[in-house]
């Protein structure tokens, strides 16, 4: 099993097989609660992986691609594990539809109900009950009508589902061809200041008009700017990280300090005012990573390790819920100034990961608002309840409880209790509850893979992630100049930290941001982004292999 | 290779994949199949990665140790690989959080244990799952007291015979459960794992999940009917097994008025009727001249039922002690001024005088005995008396979700012995610290005395299991004759409990009972707006200024008791009625005629035996 596209393709074939398995087995639990999933869907998920398992074929045969395969094969493996969770999730009308849940939800209720009354109830309680008597029988799934899945030929194929993984794949293929060139990446390395302005404009336009942040649906246009960002910050680095161990006095230059804060600061602008505070993390991490790579002094490894953790901790202490702070001695004190500065947004998410099961008095600044409004709505269904909240404190108490695990705590609850559910083995597919979790398709995919596919999967989805990792990793190490090197060591961080904040955040080892899990999670621009970062990880360990080929060749002539 | 895919054709039933049983096999096996299978293809990637060894620079090889070691791309690529084995650490800490959400949250974190009801994976699996059905005690399926119907949207709806008549009984979904949520056999794991549902789960045999409950639906129904525009309960207990028949409160609520929170929180908000309380088994009442029938037990216990009390210290009242205030009989009458009035006098009369001094004479230690064998709890203090919390160990029941539902409070006396003679005087006549009585507590001191070996049958609600004793109280023949005494009260002339015998008259039927009428301390209402009235009175503060404040106001309510036995020679009911508010009548006038009436309906009802049930109606049989 050496590194060759034939064994690759083998493995990817095998992933097909498997996911055409567990599409099988997400229909029949579908049959199970009385509706139907759409086979066209299915079809296309098994054909796109065909295509992306052919591929090596191609870009071995006509592109004389000679990179590590691993890389593809484990990417590709994570997003056959998105797409078949995927498929559970928008199979289901409960999840999917808007305005019908409730119904949808109503009508596999009663699917199992009306099973169970098949098979155990005897002809004279049919009778009561108001049904035909017939004596207990095997319940039938052919002899049922499930509720119909919404099929079309020419909505699937032309849908976002299918069109944008074939956008993705399409720009993955360009960018290998773009980046395998000397004078490309020539280009970029020499420009990369200009390169960080040119994106930050439309960025910051783009932030300033988009208020809320996800303007168009559910998207995160600006997804696809993370590249420039990081190709400007190691092309900054790579001619800069030489100077920086010319120290004076232990400090080095000035104008070689100043250029790099610059540009480390400049992305978090955009990302602030979007108010993105997952991709802040993942930027950060990744900037981390590369001074830390490319930069050889220890101290001023340490002074930067240093800094992070410092604002770290003083965010985490800030928004350590009350009662933790209370335990400290001066950390109330302490705490105060922080908790004033921080946003809502970020407090509240502090609160989830650190408290989430313990709801905030209905007096707290970023939950009176919400509390309020679930208040005034009870009110309005029950004019005496201000009454009776007078006679009772405790009501209000279990009224907050209520607003709280209805709002802001409902989505992190949900999916904890579900990864709880899931067990080693998880309930098995398309037997599970993921279609409670809003979201379980995105930035929750973690949550309804933990519960359906249970502690084996997420092992198996964080081993392909480590192996990819490690592949990038490698990709990295024997990259021959200091530019490619980090670029790759960079791309490998960013696919890595994003995952990790991603899981992190659902598992609660993270406060939870709204990010995605690359590869897996359902998404417009995060699936493109993720799949051009491939791209260029593979066009660099392509540029690795044929620097080796020319160096041995060299070799040969010499002697 | 066509006859392969023939087979293939013919078998292609995926039922019968994973060994058939449940459906969910199917899909759980195949996902099972297919983590395996991922697994496998990780592990040749893997394998693949690490044996495809790193590209190295052959000048690099050929360099001298020291110069390779400051070379800047080897000092980048350490720098690289520790960062790769702490990226490792990370996913692997980040895993272990999985791990912990999975393993231990479960059983370590009581946050999240105490929360778990908010998981609406349990509301879908209970709101998806039917529970039995509820069969009163004939077992017939056509008078189920809990079923499922199909309702006019198509819905499979729980449907309830008696909805508001066993409100309190079977409990809201909302509350504290009541026997709704409890009395049906709970699925082993109702959210198994795939590889559970693959190897555990088979298909039962037969599925019986329907409980027979003690209840008689016609009774209970007919309970209820007694009670409506009253305040109060009823209490039906079979003295010889412990055979809950009908158990009543009203105000009650419909089932339906409590499933929406708004619904609910108007029921729980109405403070004036307390429609949600069970008054039967969760509200104290003062139990009045009924209690005498716990201290006339304790006298047969003590050997001192022919004890009398010739010297009063004042002319017509008891006076424990010097300085004492008096305890006198109702209304200023002098029952037992002849001083030789016997116990059996006594009780038949109501002698408040009679029964503390009776109570003192047997003392603090022998009335607390007796107390404990029928389920009371003896208390050192008042404070003691109202933090006893709920009883459920006084139920027959096959688990203890079952007894938590429909446990009492405690019913409590004071037996300290800081008491003085007059309050454990008031004591005995069941006034004053013995206030803390429900009326099903004061149903089981009726059952001991009408059970005929002189046993406290622990009541039961589930009618197939074994009845069980909870304490021998009196031999068989002292029961006897506490029978004997308490028939003295409805069955001869000058019987404070008359009524009875007028109703029952011509039935052939005699009874044992005892009536109690008691003032309670309660809050007035205004009957407008449903709030409690309050004065605005005023008071000095630690400053010494005079401030306003609000005061509840309260007043003397009058509570109606009656408590009885039937038939006398072989008791098959034992009741209790109370009757809140009766203003200036008796327990004899109010609650004494309700119980009658329970019993000729038991008697139709074929509840008192055959021999009783009436000739003229044979059209009209309910049970075997």
């Amino acid at each position: 099993m050496r590194n060759r596209a034939s064994s690759h393709i083998l493995i990817l074939l095998l992933i097909v097989v498997l996911t055409a398995i567990s599409h099988y087995a997400i229909h029949y639990g579908a049959l199970i609660r009385g509706y139907e999933t759409s086979t066209m869907t299915a079809f296309r998920n098994i054909g796109l992986l065909f295509f992306l398992a052919v591929l090596p074929i191609f870009l071995t045969r006509f592109a004389k691609f000679q990179g590590n395969w691993t890389l593809y094969t484990s990417a590709i493996l994570l997003f056959s594990i998105g797409l078949t969770v995927q498929y559970r999730l928008f199979s289901d009308p409960e999840y999917v539809s808007k305005k019908d849940k409730a119904e949808a939800r109503q009508e596999k209720i009663k699917t199992a109900q009306m099973h169970y009354i098949q098979q155990y109830y005897s002809a004279e309680k049919k009778q009561i009950m108001g049904l035909p008597p017939s004596p207990p029988s095997e319940v039938d799934l052919s002899k049922e009508t499930p509720r119909p899945a919404e099929d079309s030929l020419f909505g699937t194929l032309f849908s976002g589902r299918t069109l944008i993984p074939l956008f993705a794949i399409a720009c993955f293929i360009g960018v290998i061809w773009l980046f395998r060139r000397d004078d490309v990446l020539d280009i970029l390395q020499k420009n990369g200041f200009l390169l960080v302005v040119l994106t930050l404009v439309p960025l910051l336009l783009a932030a300033v008009t988009s208020r809320a942040g996800k303007s168009i649906g559910n998207m995160t246009p600006w997804e696809p700017a993370k590249i420039p960002f990081l190709i400007g910050f190691a092309a900054i680095l790579s001619v800069l990280y030489k100077n920086l161990a010319r120290t004076y006095w232990g400090i080095p230059r000035a104008k070689d300090v100043i250029p790099l804060v610059f540009m480390a600061v400049l992305p978090f602008f955009p990302f602030f005012v979007l108010k993105d505070f997952g991709q802040m993390m993942v930027f950060s991490s990744v900037y981390v990573t590369l001074y830390v790579i490319a930069v050889r002094r220890l101290p001023q490894r340490f002074v930067l390790v240093g800094s992070v953790l410092l604002l770290v901790g003083v965010l985490v202490v800030g928004a350590l819920p009350e009662k933790t702070q209370e335990k400290i001695p001066l950390l109330p004190t302490l705490a105060k100034p922080v908790k004033t500065v921080l946003p809502d947004r970020i407090q509240q998410r502090f609160h989830l990961w650190l408290d989430g099961f313990n709801p905030p008095t209905p007096e707290t600044d970023w939950w009176k608002d919400d509390y309020d409004d679930y208040y005034k709505d009870l009110v309005k269904k029950d004019p005496n309840l201000p009454n009776l909240l007078q006679e009772d404190p405790n009501l209000q108490k279990s009224i907050n409880v209520d607003a709280w695990f209805d709002i802001l705590a409902f989505q992190p609850a949900q999916a904890t209790f579900g990864l709880s559910s899931g067990g080693t083995t998880g309930r098995g597919l398309g037997l599970g509850y993921v279609e409670l979790i809003p979201v379980s398709d995105s930035d929750y995919i973690y949550a309804a893979i933990g519960e359906e596919l249970g502690l084996f999967g997420g092992l198996l989805v964080t081993f392909a992630l480590i192996t990819f990792v490690a592949a990038g990793v490698r990709t990295a190490l024997e990259a021959r100049d200091m530019f490619s090197k980090l670029c790759a060591a960079g791309l490998t961080a960013f696919i890595g930290f994003q995952a990790l904040v991603n899981m992190g955040g659902i598992t609660r080892a993270l406060p939870m941001t709204g990010i995605t899990l690359p590869f897996v999670s359902h998404g417009g621009f995060s699936l493109i982004t993720s799949f051009v970062m491939l791209g260029m990880l593979m066009a660099f360990s392509h540029r690795n292999s044929v620097d080796k080929q020319i160096e041995a060749e060299l070799i040969t002539q010499n002697r | 290779m066509t006859l392969l895919l023939f087979l293939l054709q013919t078998s292609w039933k995926p039922e019968t994949w994973f060994g058939g049983q449940v459906l969910e096999r199917t899909p759980a096996g195949l996902s099972i199949v297919y983590l395996i299978g991922v697994a496998v293809l990780l592990v040749l990637l893997f394998l693949s990665f690490l044996r495809n060894v790193r590209l190295k620079f052959a000048f690099e090889e050929n360099l001298p140790k020291e110069v390779k070691r400051k070379l800047s791309s080897t000092v980048t690529n350490r720098s690289l690989k520790i960062w790769q084995f702490i990226f490792i650490a990370l996913a692997l800490t980040v895993y272990g959080f999985h791990v912990y959400w999975t393993y231990y949250a479960d059983k370590n974190n009581e946050q999240f244990q105490a929360l778990s009801y908010k998981d609406l994976r349990n509301r879908r699996t209970n709101a998806a799952r039917l529970r039995g059905w509820m069969l009163d005690r004939s077992g017939k399926l056509g008078s189920a007291l809990a079923f499922y119907k199909v309702g006019k949207d198509g819905m499979v709806d729980r449907t309830f015979a008696l909805e508001k008549e066993m409100a309190h009984i079977l409990g809201t979904e909302r509350g504290t459960p009541g026997l709704e949520r409890t009395l049906y056999k709970q699925e082993a794991d109702p959210m198994p794992e795939a590889w559970e549902i693959l190897t555990k789960i088979k298909k039962p045999e037969e599925e019986q999940r329907d409980v027979r409950v003690t209840l008689d639906r016609d009774l209970q129904a007919f309970a209820a009917q007694q009670l409506q525009g009253k305040k109060g309960a009823i209490v039906v207990i079979n003295p010889q097994n412990g055979d809950v028949l009908a158990m009543y409160s009203n105000p009650s609520f419909a089932l339906s008025e409590a499933e929406t929170l708004e619904g609910y929180l108007k029921l729980e908000g109405d403070k004036m009727n307390k429609p949600l309380l069970s008054r039967s088994t969760r509200e104290y009442y003062v139990p009045g001249s009924t209690f005498k029938t716990l201290t006339m037990m304790s006298a047969f216990r003590a050997g001192q039922e022919s004890l009398m009390f010739p010297d009063l210290a004042a002319p017509e009242c008891y006076t424990p002690f010097k300085n004492s205030r008096p305890i006198c009989d109702a209304g200023g009458s002098c029952e037992i001024c002849s001083t030789s009035v016997p116990l059996r006098e006594a009780y038949k009369v109501s002698s408040n005088q009679y029964f503390a001094q009776l109570a003192n004479a047997l003392g603090r230690t022998r009335m607390g005995e007796t107390a404990q064998l029928v389920g009371i709890a003896p208390v050192e203090t008042p404070d003691d008396a109202l933090s006893q919390g709920f009883y459920p160990d006084i139920w027959n029941a096959s688990n203890k979700r079952i007894a938590n539902s429909i446990a009492p409070i405690r019913s409590t006396m004071v037996t300290g012995s800081k008491l003085t003679l007059y309050d454990f005087g008031l004591e005995g006549m069941g006034q004053g610290l013995a206030g803390q009585m429900t009326p099903f507590q004061m149903a089981l001191v009726a059952a001991a005395a009408g059970n005929l070996q002189g046993n406290l049958m622990k009541p039961r609600i589930e009618a197939d299991i074994p009845p069980q004793i909870y304490a021998q109280v009196l031999t068989p023949d002292q029961a006897a004759q506490v029978r004997e005494i308490m028939s003295t009260v409805t069955e001869e002339a000058g019987g404070t409990g008359g009524v009875v015998r007028s109703k029952l008259s011509g039935t052939g039927i005699s009874t044992g009972g005892k009536t109690g009428t008691a003032e309670k301390q309660a809050i007035v209402y205004d009957q407008k707006t449903g709030k409690a009235k309050t004065v605005t009175k005023k008071r000095k503060n630690e400053n010494g200024e005079m401030v306003e404040y609000e005061d509840i106001v309260k007043y003397e309510r009058t509570d109606g008791w009656f408590i009885c036995i039937a038939p006398l020679e072989n008791p098959q009911v034992a009741i209790a009625v109370v009757v809140e508010d009766i203003g200036g009548k008796f327990g004899g006038q109010t609650a004494a005629p309700i119980a009658a009436d329970v019993i000729l309906k038991a008697r139709e009802l074929g509840l008192l035996g055959e021999q009783y049930k009436p000739k003229t109606q044979p059209t009209k049989k309910k049970n075997k």
